[in-house]
């Protein structure tokens, strides 16, 4: 008779959400792994019908409290393609800014107090600032200026409620833009400390065979526009998105898996965009990668922590380069004129690309809308990738294989709360019969 | 400014009382030099307002098991003993305990805390929403203690 073994492993610390892993075990041979996410679903594509889309950047906003931006862009770029829209190039510029405030704010909190106290060996981020004071509060220096970005173009820095259909309801004034530029200057040398600190911590290695998919841009490091690639081929417009790509129900959890329509799993996030548009990092941030070589560029998803940290020069530099160039728009929005349509938007959310589709009716507003976020994307991967753990893992104590697994989940960043919350570890052991003994 | 009314909340049920008592204080009158802010769900934001805050008073729901519409003082140590809780979202305690690891210099500080339960009606639950007014007297005489002279 198979031998079964359970073990329970208290709620896991330091993601977004609450969920759990299962692993059944027999032998070295798993039988069964499960990221559960059980957080109850949300119902946003449901409650966005019949809202008009002069509501929809700010409901939208309400998915994420720490990836609003990602949401309101999306929703907005799928809108406006239906309604032919066209961005004056300052309003363009902003939108961009606006995304570099939510990289910073969001990279740096996973860097400095989800991701760090893993590679020390710490419980959170609060051991961590009791034993690197300096790193943390720098940390916290360079996310004030993140809130300094949001607060400027959103009105606030939580559930940011500025942007508009066409650009913004109101556009920063010379002055203002000049003090945030003033801020700013010091804030790449800060950022690239702050990598440097990162880079010199034990960080695990665990390079794997991955589809890694993004947007790219021909001039410009991905943010709000570009054809989704992928470094197995894919080069398709967002358009095409269900071309490639398909949702599907999976019982263990309540945010869709997407997965390639071949079946693959595929990783999104800061990873993805670092290797697939290297080529238009800004210098600083591509001093920073060079520097890292040759563990980024890679296909390690150990090394996303790395990718976030160069990501978040990048911001800088990038957030920089507009400010000291800004000229106000004429008009903080353009005029638009509802029309019935669909339209698709894809945008690089922190944690990778988040593609919507909308379909307005002739009065503009919502008649239905599919939103696809990146954790929903990553849960394919990040089980594959924990099945190509868990064999190495199974031989040592319980307490350090449910931190090396807990570890890998966190490369990913999830945010179970925007994909539909995490994390309960539960491995069970399975012995074969001719195996009386019992592994911890 | 002398000191700084901190009205923390959700716009969710009873999670917004501290937002309703940071609403009605600021429509009335005020010892001088005393401001009021609303701040939906601040997180590590909470650290920039204290940053700058000669003293402040922090008002929030509390879910403790107790009665709902309680009023009641909670020492700032005892939240400031927290440990990092599983989202990414700091909350309060949990923004204290890091102040307090990194040595920052806190304002002198009054937290005011209303118990509430789960109410998924719509507004205030009536136990919470007939707390507001004792919430907000609670605040005033924080600031009272806060401001001896005011």
């Amino acid at each position: 008779m198979a031998e079964r073994r359970i073990i329970e492993v208290g709620a896991l610390a330091r993601v977004e959400g609450e969920g759990a892993l299962h692993l059944t075990v027999e032998g070295d041979q798993i039988l069964d792994l499960r990221l559960e996410i059980y957080e109850p679903p949300r119902f946003f594509e449901s409650f966005l019908r019949g809202r008009t889309v002069r509501e929809l950047p700010d409901l939208m906003a309400r998915i994420c409290g720490i990836c609003p931006v990602a949401y309101q862009m999306s929703a907005l770029h799928a809108v406006e393609s239906i309604f032919g829209v066209t961005l004056d190039p300052s309003v363009r510029a902003l939108r961009r800014l606006f995304y570099c405030g939510e990289w910073i704010e969001s990279h740096l909190l996973h860097m400095i107090f989800l991701a760090a106290p893993d590679y020390l060996g710490l419980d959170d981020g609060i051991a961590v600032a009791k034993l690197h004071p300096t790193q943390v509060e720098r940390s916290l220096r360079l996310r004030k200026l993140g809130n300094r970005i949001l607060t400027l173009l959103g009105g606030r820095p939580v559930n940011p409620v500025g942007a508009c259909v066409g650009g913004f309801w109101r556009a920063p004034t010379r002055d203002e833009m000049s003090a945030l530029e003033s801020d700013l200057v010091h804030a790449v040398g800060e950022a690239e400390a702050c990598l440097r600190w990162i880079a010199s911590l034990p960080i695990p290695t665990r390079p794997q065979d991955i589809e890694l998919v993004s947007l790219r841009h021909p001039h410009e490091y991905p943010m709000n526009e570009g054809r989704l690639v992928s470094t197995r081929g894919l080069d398709i417009e967002v358009a095409a998105f269900d071309s490639a790509f398909a949702e599907s129900q999976v019982p263990h959890s309540t945010a869709l898996h997407c997965r390639r329509r071949e079946g693959g799993a595929y990783l999104v996030g800061p990873l993805a965009r670092l290797v697939q548009s290297a080529d238009h990092l800004s210098p600083g941030a591509a001093a920073a990668l060079e520097s890292l070589r040759p563990r980024l560029p890679s296909f390690d998803p150990a090394a996303s922590v790395l990718a976030r940290g160069i990501e978040v020069v990048y911001a800088f530099e990038e957030a920089l380069r507009i400010a000291r160039s800004y000229e106000p728009p004429s008009s903080p929005a353009a005029a638009w004129t509802p029309r019935a349509g669909v339209g698709h938007g894809a945008t690089e959310a922190p944690r990778g690309t988040l593609y919507v589709r909308v379909e307005t009716d002739a009065a503009g507003d919502v008649v239905e809308i599919r939103i696809v976020p990146p954790t929903s994307q990553n849960q394919a991967r990040i089980e594959e990738d924990l099945r190509l753990l868990a064999p190495g893992i199974l031989a040592l104590p319980h307490d350090v294989a449910r931190r090396t697994c807990e570890s890998a989940i966190r490369d990913y960043d999830p945010c179970i709360s925007c994909s539909t919350h995490f994390l309960t570890l539960e491995i069970e052991r399975k012995l074969p019969p001719e195996n009386a003994c019992v592994r911890s | 400014m002398r000191a700084l009314v901190i009205g923390i909340g959700s716009p969710h049920g009873d999670d917004a009382i501290g937002l309703r008592v940071a609403e009605r204080l600021a429509s009335e009158p005020l010892p001088p030099g005393v401001q009021v802010v609303a701040r939906d769900r601040p997180g590590l934001t909470l650290l920039d307002d204290l940053e700058e805050a000669p003293a402040a008073v922090l008002v929030d729901a509390l879910r403790s098991g107790g009665t709902p519409g309680v009023v009641r003082r909670v020492p700032p140590a005892a939240l400031a003993s927290a440990r990092l809780g599983s989202s990414h979202a700091l909350r309060v305690a949990e923004t204290l305990a890091l102040a307090v690891a990194l040595e920052r210099r806190l304002p002198p500080l009054r937290i005011i805390a209303i118990e509430i339960s789960v109410w998924t009606g719509d507004g205030l639950s009536p136990p919470v929403a007939a707390a507001l007014g004792p919430a907000c007297e609670a605040a005033r005489a924080a600031l009272a203690e806060l401001l001896p002279d005011a």
